[in-house]
């Protein structure tokens, strides 16, 4: 078993007059599969990075080109999201249905690492 | 304009033998396809009780022009301190993605592309607290009856 410690800080001194300034932490139980930080260039193709064969999990996702979206879809078909240019997402995931990650135009580069609980 | 940054790190000194991770990224939450900062936000803390779906933020069509579409970034933490019992199921429309136990965050930009993008979400085992945050820049208010 491993930990995993995810921390989100949020910094803005001008979105309001109430400056924000938090982080939020958590420690994660890691027992199973791992997909270590990998890195994979996209096309305008499905193509699945998170299988099914997953159960509960941690997702990390970054868009590391400087122009072009990365969309990324639970595979029902939906647009869950769009990662624009050098965004990030992290979220837990329950493996019930596969992730997928296609360019909106190009061969932009995603990082992306799974880890499951 | 406002300059609001989001900032994740990941670690751990046992994942891998040999080697510790450490994972970290940076993004600014700007408007969509431009440099510009997002210039609302809306935050809280909410009690919701089980058995109940709920949705979390803004429609598509509450969101002026095409400020819907890519450029909003939702913060979400269950903040509740019970077992594992307790946690929420989270999802777009009617697409179940994960669950948020006690003490488990996201951070995900949002792509309200339409009404049928919605984040739903919905509390399990008892009631649960959230803190979250949307960030976006065209918020349209209800109107008046």
């Amino acid at each position: 078993m491993a930990t995993l410690t995810p921390t989100l800080t949020l910094v803005s001194t001008d979105v309001s007059t109430d400056e924000i300034n938090f982080s939020v932490t958590d420690s994660l139980n890691i027992t199973k599969n791992v997909i270590s930080p990998s890195k994979v260039k996209l096309t305008t193709s499905d193509l699945e990075i998170g299988p099914t064969t997953y159960g509960k999990s941690y997702v990390y996702l970054k868009n590391t080109d400087d122009t072009i979206a990365i969309n990324i879809e639970v595979t029902d078909g939906n647009s869950t999201m769009q990662l624009a240019a050098g965004e990030f997402a992290f979220f837990p995931w329950t493996g019930a249905a596969g992730i997928v990650a296609y360019s909106a135009s190009g061969t932009p580069y995603l990082e992306y690492a799974i880890f499951e609980a | 304009m406002a300059t609001t940054t989001a900032r994740v790190s990941i670690s751990s000194p046992d994942l891998m033998p040999g080697s510790a991770l450490s994972i970290t990224a940076n993004t600014a939450l700007t408007k969509a396809g431009v440099v510009t900062g997002l210039t609302q936000m809306e935050t809280g803390v909410r009690s919701i009780v089980t058995g109940t779906e709920y949705r979390l933020g803004p429609l598509a069509t509450e969101m002026a022009s095409d400020a819907h579409d890519i450029a909003s970034y939702l913060y979400l933490c269950n903040t509740t301190t019970e077992d594992t019992t307790y946690y929420i199921d989270w999802g777009i429309h009617e697409t179940m993605i994960g669950k948020l136990y006690a003490g488990d965050w996201m951070f995900i930009p949002w792509n309200a592309s339409d009404d049928a993008a919605e984040i739903e979400i919905e509390p399990q085992g008892g009631t649960n607290t959230i803190e979250y945050a949307f960030f976006n820049s065209d918020f349209i208010l209800t109107t008046a009856a």
